[in-house]
């Protein structure tokens, strides 16, 4: 399977944390990969190191073949990143962000337009795209935000909790979007997420990751077998365990 | 492309209807403040010209009555362009507030019983003066007619003394105004015949607008910055613009000239609003000064020839500064907006900047810093807002060396701050710092759960 993600060894070392410890894992095309993990387990350092606005203290990783440290720019145009608990601009309207960041990435105007259509498509906000984000719900704001980080077709889409914060109906009609742009489309997904029954819905593979360290990596039913659990809550508390342990 | 699409959003971002509303309310207020000063002043010049003298004679002598015709003479002088309407009131008593309310007036001067009698003692008689105060406002208590009642009596008694003297018109003349004072004011080697005190109060009424601009655009500049990069950081939609494919440098300079480019016209807004409220205020006082003052100049005139009229090449000096200041403070709000994780923290933030542009404004409006003791002038001068608040009185009286020193020393300052801003703004620490102002902020909360990075804060 082609490779779209290479991590090979991230490390990242804070004043006093050792935030990301030589995290190795890579995601193959239309694959959608998941990095579980308690909180402050190194998650998003890592996804933010990835998306390249955390410079690695050792270690490297590579996007479609391009170094996040040497060849940060070309990984950007490769990726888009929606952080957790992500705003968007409220004074703006739904229609004129999609434009902005379509334009951030896109030169041609033909090009603008065919992101746009795909992002109304994708968020089926319908006419609510014209008014203003400051009078969006929760839900409506993540479904603009997740429109908007696959809208432009990236080789790979970073998803820090896509679903944190929705009710049950938002959080499914997520999931659903992104398990249809992974299998129909060939878009491959990094996402983080705390939701154990999400990851098993939507991941092809799962990365658990406690005190920077990314303890193993399979598939959810690979792991449940490995593990000899009924499900992948009970893998990630014994992982988590058995981490403490050591 | 690019680049014009994140200034597009920048500026979409600051120009919102708020900010218009702002501005059009700014102006408003100027122009009604400017229109009001502007028809308190008329109003007091022409009470000065058309003086009300309410006058109640209660000593009833040929002396009193010959005294009042005197003050009526005043309209038949052809020299004078004052014209004086006298009302007789009739008044017992010593209710005063009783007296002006039944007479409808606000000022009255009384001439006493025995006021002849005291003045042919050679005694000095008493004149009683009664003034109605309604306010604390300046303007509204200018009452004219009872200070030109005082002013035409003490004349009239004066002329009188002297005639019984056996003094003649020339001589009384002569003992009125001893001297006639020819005023002189040297800049340099240049000189003008007219009286320092007119250049001077010119001089503080040109100067007095560009002040108020330099500090609106330093607060403004810096304000608008820092909120752009704290809300950006706090919603994390810093994070999405940095991760895509548009360098830091692009997006950090559309926000620096997104800022300076509303600031400017904010303060040209607030130049043109205040220039209207100053002409409206002030021009007509200064020329009627001037002309009052017997000056053979105009201030104008005088100030050209002192030269003290800035030349076109001052101008673009001046507007050299004002770039440099706003360059600084865009760049220590980088630094400032990036340390912010709480939009309340904001207006805190921007305190040092306002104390260095408070500072040297005060003290540019009360004294010559110049002047100031050694150590003071050179903590003075380390605020490198303070060159702009100098830099027109250094250019107008010559002082080129000071000026450019400034001018230097800004440029200095603004490299040293701008290399520290794009180095935090380039690095982790942009995501990563903050700093908490002894509360818990909404950032700080949000990231507590999910990144190990929190642990660094």
């Amino acid at each position: 399977m082609e490779k779209v993600l290479e991590v090979k060894e991230l490390t990242k070392q804070y004043t006093k944390v050792l935030a990301a410890d030589k995290v190795s894992f890579d995601i193959g095309k239309g694959e959608v990969f998941a990095l579980i993990g308690p909180n402050g387990a190194g998650k998003t350092t890592t996804i933010r190191m990835i998306s390249t606005l955390l410079t690695p203290t050792s270690g490297d990783a590579f996007v479609m073949g391009h170094s996040i440290l040497s060849e940060p720019e070309k990984v950007r145009e490769c990726i888009t990143y929606l952080p957790d608990e992500a705003g968007a601009y409220k004074n703006m309207k739904g229609i004129k962000y999609l434009q902005f960041m379509a334009g951030l990435f896109c030169s041609d105007l033909d090009e603008i337009a065919k992101c746009i259509e795909r992002a109304k498509e994708i968020c089926k906000l319908g006419d609510r795209l014209n008014d203003k984000i400051g009078s969006y719900s929760r839900g409506m704001i993540r479904k603009l935000l997740l429109a908007r980080a696959v809208m432009t077709k990236p080789d790979l889409a970073i998803l820090d909790e896509p679903t944190s914060g929705l009710d049950v109906i938002n959080a499914i009609e997520i999931r659903k979007t992104i398990k249809r742009l992974a299998h129909e489309e060939g878009m491959s997904f990094l996402l983080s997420s705390h939701n154990m029954l999400e990851i098993e819905f939507v991941s092809d593979r799962v990365g658990i990751i406690t005190k920077g360290h990314l303890m193993v990596t399979g598939s959810a039913d690979e792991l449940k077998q490995r593990y000899n659990a009924a499900n992948l809550e009970e893998v990630f508390e014994r992982v988590v365990k058995q981490n403490e342990i050591h | 492309m690019k680049f014009i699409n994140l200034l597009k959003k920048e500026l979409s971002e600051l120009v919102n209807f708020q900010m218009l509303i702002g501005l059009v309310a700014t102006v408003a207020i100027f122009m009604i403040l400017g229109g009001v000063m502007k028809t308190t002043i008329d109003e007091a010049v022409d009470e000065s010209e058309n003086i009300t003298i309410n006058i109640c004679d209660r000593d009833n002598t040929d002396f009193t009555e010959s005294i009042i015709e005197t003050i009526d003479a005043v309209n038949d002088d052809p020299d004078s362009n004052v014209t004086a309407k006298i009302n007789i009131i009739e008044c017992e008593g010593e209710d005063y507030s009783a007296i002006l309310e039944d007479n409808d007036i606000s000022g009255l001067v009384i001439i006493p019983e025995g006021f002849t009698a005291s003045y042919e003692k050679m005694e000095q008689p008493e004149l009683i003066s009664v003034s109605r105060m309604t306010s604390a406002a300046t303007m509204s208590n200018m009452d004219m007619g009872n200070e030109a009642a005082i002013d035409l009596i003490e004349a009239c008694i004066s002329s009188t003394i002297a005639e019984d003297t056996g003094m003649n018109a020339d001589q009384y003349k002569l003992m009125e105004r001893p001297v006639i004072l020819t005023e002189n004011t040297v800049v340099d080697d240049k000189e003008a015949r007219i009286s320092p005190a007119n250049i001077m109060s010119k001089i503080m009424m040109q100067n007095m607008l560009l002040p108020i601009i330099v500090f609106v655009l330093i607060m403004m500049t810096s304000q608008m910055l820092m909120t752009s990069i704290s809300n950006e950081k706090i919603d994390k939609t810093l994070e999405t613009l940095l991760s895509a494919p548009v360098s830091r440098l692009s997006v950090i300079s559309a926000k620096m000239l997104a800022a300076a480019v509303v600031a400017l016209i904010n303060a040209a807004v607030y130049m043109l609003a205040f220039s209207v409220f100053v002409s409206g205020a002030t021009d007509e006082v200064t020329e009627t000064v001037s002309m009052a003052a017997g000056s053979s100049l105009t201030v104008d005139q005088a100030l050209e020839q002192l030269g003290l009229n800035l030349a076109f090449s001052d101008y673009l000096l001046i507007g050299l500064q004002l770039f440099c200041t706003i360059m600084i403070c865009l760049s220590v709000s980088i630094i400032l907006g990036a340390l912010i994780d709480d939009a309340k923290n904001v207006q805190n933030m921007l305190m040092p900047i306002m104390m260095c542009a408070m500072v040297p404004y005060m003290i540019s409006i009360l004294a010559d810093i110049n002047s100031l003791p050694m150590v003071l002038r050179v903590l003075v001068y380390a605020i490198p807002f303070t060159h702009t608040f100098t830099a027109v009185p250094n250019l107008m009286f010559g002082n080129n060396m000071l000026f450019i020193g400034g001018l230097i020393y800004q440029i200095i300052v603004f490299i040293v701050c701008i290399f520290f801003s794009l180095r935090l703004f380039m690095s982790d620490k942009l995501l990563t710092v903050s700093l908490n102002m002894g509360q818990k902020s909404k950032y700080k909360k949000k990231n507590k759960k999910n990144s190990a990075q929190d642990d660094e804060e």
